[in-house]
């Protein structure tokens, strides 16, 4: 899988080729800024962009703007956005209409290396990850009439996987439990929410994540 | 020595008296004093008596048509002179007099004294003539631009003036029919060129016409961009020229018109419109001296006014009284009072706000009251006032406790508004401060821990790779210790700044806060994508994060509502919750300080804090 990186700190940029190239991928290319991260999208082909939400010249928000235009731009292109914090806000703007290809990470995340590489993996390959902050953030929001207080422990773990974007093997194997299990935990939280099952493991993620900022 | 001969001289004589008794007029008018005019009766009849005495045989009305206008500008220049000595009005009307009764005559005039000078030098002596009176038709021009200050003082009147005293001698020159100017030595004669002979001769007729028509139109436009102290003195002139543009205007257009739409064949010599006419048309021009001398006369203020203005002051008179009242007593609306504030070292006005006086090019006037080294206040004023300097020293005296009084009041209110631009100023600094503090923490510590978090990553791969599990654990244990201190940091910079306030503006910033309270806050929002200007979103958020930090620490409530609004011109959010209530804004509190900080964006915060109901926090800024 080939990556491109953008970030304005060349340490950075330069640890994360390396954990990636040990891990297997193909670092393509790498940014300082926006501009040099578009001629890199136009010279070199890559199926992922990680970059960083602050970028120069203005240090606020260049990046989650760049992140948007590629992702409006380059269907087939997935955009990780990391950031030293990270924000509901910020992750709904991202994902906008589709939860496909996109992932918003706490730049810690890279600690973790093994979570680090699969949430890059699920991204480059068409799926979505969202920080588990965004989520436990959001889960954790104290509400006036909580229909979430209906979940049992275990639904409401579930239902936080499912909002990273995580598959559903990925969550009965992260639980040790079987598939047929997990359908059925997921099918009490769908009728306990009252959310319209989705289609498929990343399209669900808008939808959790919309019912829990709603709420 | 023939008859034509004795006459002659006998003229000559009688207009040298007359204008030696003219020459005294002026001399004693130099010194005024109100009756000297009188001594200029001697003047006015050596100039009747020059006229009548060449030719007896013409009528006492052609005489009095010929000399009336030139005798008028000049009788009425004297009286404004002796009246108004400092002011150019009453020199300039005379000279245009002396220059209609001299010049305007012209060659064909029944002048003794035209007649003796066309006779020296010829054509010498008739050029000097056509010059005078041209040249008085240009003063006329000066005369209107100038009226009533007597000073021209705009660059572009100074240059239209010039250009006619230049253009106007010149092209009366050259419509003398090639009298004077050897047009067919350039190859305009009338025989050879009749069109380009025609055109020469109508130049001064299109002159003068521009004349009419630019003097006509200074006067309309100053008389409308004019205060009321200026229309006061510009109204006579404006009556008396409107029947001179009726009566002169058709005639002028009409030889215009003549020109452009039938072929010229060599025209009839046309003086200018002044001189030329046989009528009593002339008369008019009678109107004109008499209306510059009752508008010079009206721009005069009365010491009347004055005495009403002392009248109020002893019935107590407040300090923002004393405009209104000097600018009635002065008769000019556009008045001010400007203090003089020896602390800062610049005047201002009655709110405080800094004010520069106005530059000697301009069309105010200032007069600085009190000792010019340590004044007390200035009045600035419309520059037809500059002649009244002892009525404004009157008034000025007149008010002088009351403008010290007025002054201290101004110095309090230009020394409060220093402070609150220097409030609002202390404000931006630490808001900018907090910024950059973030911003520094964020590309420089929290970069280089997560940069390190990387690299032991890649440390741990390595101690993996050479089977050390002792290492590999020792690295993974410091990981984990860096991912607190990492946490701790971030916190910390959030405090300082939250950077999603700049990102993302006022309503992300404190939903994100909602997010993480521990009990549940329902943020009502209706600014929706709208940003505000950074000082007035950072003072919202502060209020709306320390009044929710506080319902959360004091209140034991349940729940806490948010609500961001604008109106027009204002922005507000108000925090409530259902708790003891009982805060209280004087003790001590983060919110005494943000009462500081939502005061200097000049917005306001109210704490409602009734036992039982819970505390409302409400705070509001203006904004555009």
């Amino acid at each position: 899988m080939r990556v491109i990186i953008a970030d304005d700190s060349m340490l950075f940029r330069e640890g994360l080729a390396r954990v990636l190239q040990d891990a297997g991928f193909e670092v393509a290319g790498q940014a300082s800024n926006v501009s040099e991260l578009d001629a890199l999208l136009v010279r070199e082909k890559a199926s992922l962009v990680i970059l960083d939400i602050r970028m120069p010249p203005t240090q606020t928000d260049e990046g989650l703007i760049a992140a948007k235009r590629i992702r409006r731009n380059h269907h087939e292109m997935g955009v990780l956005l990391l950031s030293q914090y990270v924000e509901s806000h910020h992750a709904m703007e991202l994902l906008g209409e589709s939860s496909e290809r996109v992932g918003y990470l706490l730049k810690d995340r890279v600690a973790d290396l093994g979570e680090f590489l699969d949430a890059v993996r699920r991204v480059g390959s068409g799926g979505s990850a969202v920080d588990p902050l965004v989520v436990s953030r959001l889960l954790g929001q104290k509400r006036t009439r909580d229909r979430l207080e209906e979940l049992t422990d275990r639904e409401r773990t579930v239902l936080a996987l499912m909002a990273e974007g995580r598959s559903n093997d990925a969550i009965a194997s992260a639980l040790k439990i079987s598939p047929k299990t997990l359908e059925a935990h997921i099918g009490t939280i769908y009728s306990k929410l009252g959310l319209e099952p989705a289609a498929s493991d990343h399209r669900r993620v808008l939808a959790v994540l919309d019912y829990l900022r709603s709420s | 020595m023939t008859t034509l001969q004795r006459r002659v001289i006998q003229g000559t004589a009688l207009v040298v008296v007359a204008l030696a008794c003219f020459a005294a007029v002026l001399y004693v008018a130099i010194e005024p004093g109100r009756i000297t005019w009188l001594l200029a009766l001697p003047g006015g009849t050596g100039a009747l008596v020059d006229h009548y005495v060449y030719f007896p045989l013409r009528s006492w009305t052609e005489v009095l048509v010929e000399i009336a206008p030139g005798a008028a500008f000049a009788f009425a220049g004297l009286i404004a002179w002796s009246v108004r000595p400092r002011n150019r009005v009453g020199l300039l009307m005379m000279g245009v007099g002396v220059g209609f009764l001299i010049g305007g005559a012209g060659p064909h005039s029944s002048s003794a004294f035209s007649e003796t000078l066309s006779q020296i030098a010829r054509p010498w002596g008739e050029i000097a003539l056509l010059v005078f009176g041209a040249v008085s038709v240009a003063m006329l021009i000066h005369l209107l631009l100038a009226f009533p200050g007597g000073r021209l003082i705009s660059a572009s009147d100074r240059a239209l003036v010039r250009s006619f005293y230049v253009a106007i001698p010149l092209a009366t020159l050259l419509g003398g029919n090639g009298r004077y100017v050897p047009l067919e030595a350039l190859g305009m004669s009338g025989a050879l060129n009749p069109t380009l002979f025609g055109y020469a001769n109508a130049l001064p007729n299109v002159l003068y016409l521009a004349c009419l028509v630019v003097g006509s139109a200074l006067v309309i436009r100053r008389w409308i961009l004019g205060g009321r102290a200026k229309r006061r003195s510009l109204s006579p002139v404006f009556w008396s020229l409107l029947p001179i543009v009726f009566a002169f205007l058709p005639w002028t257009l009409m030889s215009v018109a003549g020109l452009i739409w039938s072929k010229p064949k060599g025209l009839p010599v046309v003086l200018a419109p002044l001189s030329a006419s046989v009528d009593l048309s002339p008369l008019l021009l009678v109107a004109l001296p008499i209306g510059f001398l009752v508008g010079l006369l009206r721009a005069g203020l009365d010491m009347s006014s004055v005495g009403d203005l002392v009248v109020r002051l002893s019935s107590g008179l407040t300090p923002d009284q004393l405009r209104p009242a000097l600018a009635h007593a002065l008769q000019d609306p556009s008045l001010e009072v400007v203090y003089w504030l020896p602390t800062l070292g610049w005047f201002a006005d009655f709110e405080g706000q800094r004010v520069e006086l106005p530059g000697p090019d301009s069309e105010r006037a200032v007069s600085i009251l009190g000792d010019p080294a340590a004044p007390v206040a200035a009045l600035v004023y419309d520059s037809s006032l500059v002649h009244e300097g002892q009525l404004l020293d009157t008034a000025a005296a007149a008010v002088n406790m009351a403008l010290a009084n007025a002054r201290l009041q101004v110095q309090l209110r230009a020394q409060l508004e220093e402070v609150r631009q220097s409030r609002v100023r202390l404000v931006e600094a630490a808001d900018s401060e907090r910024q950059r503090v973030e911003r520094d923490l964020h590309d420089g510590a929290q970069q280089q821990l997560v940069t390190l978090l990387l690299s032991m990553q890649v440390a741990k791969s390595e101690a993996l790779r050479h089977r050390d599990r002792g290492v590999a654990n020792l690295i993974d244990a410091n990981i984990a210790s860096l991912k607190e201190a990492l946490d701790e940091l971030r916190e910390l910079a959030r405090g300082i700044h939250p950077t999603i306030l700049t990102q993302a503006g006022l309503c992300p910033a404190i939903r994100s806060l909602a997010e993480r309270c521990p009990i549940p806050v329902e943020v009502r929002d209706d600014l929706g994508d709208v940003r505000l200007a950074p000082p007035l979103e950072a003072a919202l958020y502060f209020v709306g994060a320390e009044a929710i930090t506080n319902a959360v620490k004091y209140s034991n409530g349940h729940r806490i509502s948010v609500s961001i609004g604008r109106g027009s011109g204002f922005a507000t959010i108000e925090v409530s919750d259902d708790g003891v209530g009982g805060a209280d804004l004087s003790r001590g509190s983060g919110l005494r300080g943000l009462t500081d900080r939502v005061a200097a964006v000049g917005g306001r915060l109210i704490v409602d804090s009734d036992r039982p109901g819970g505390t409302t926090v409400h705070a509001e800024v203006p904004c555009v």
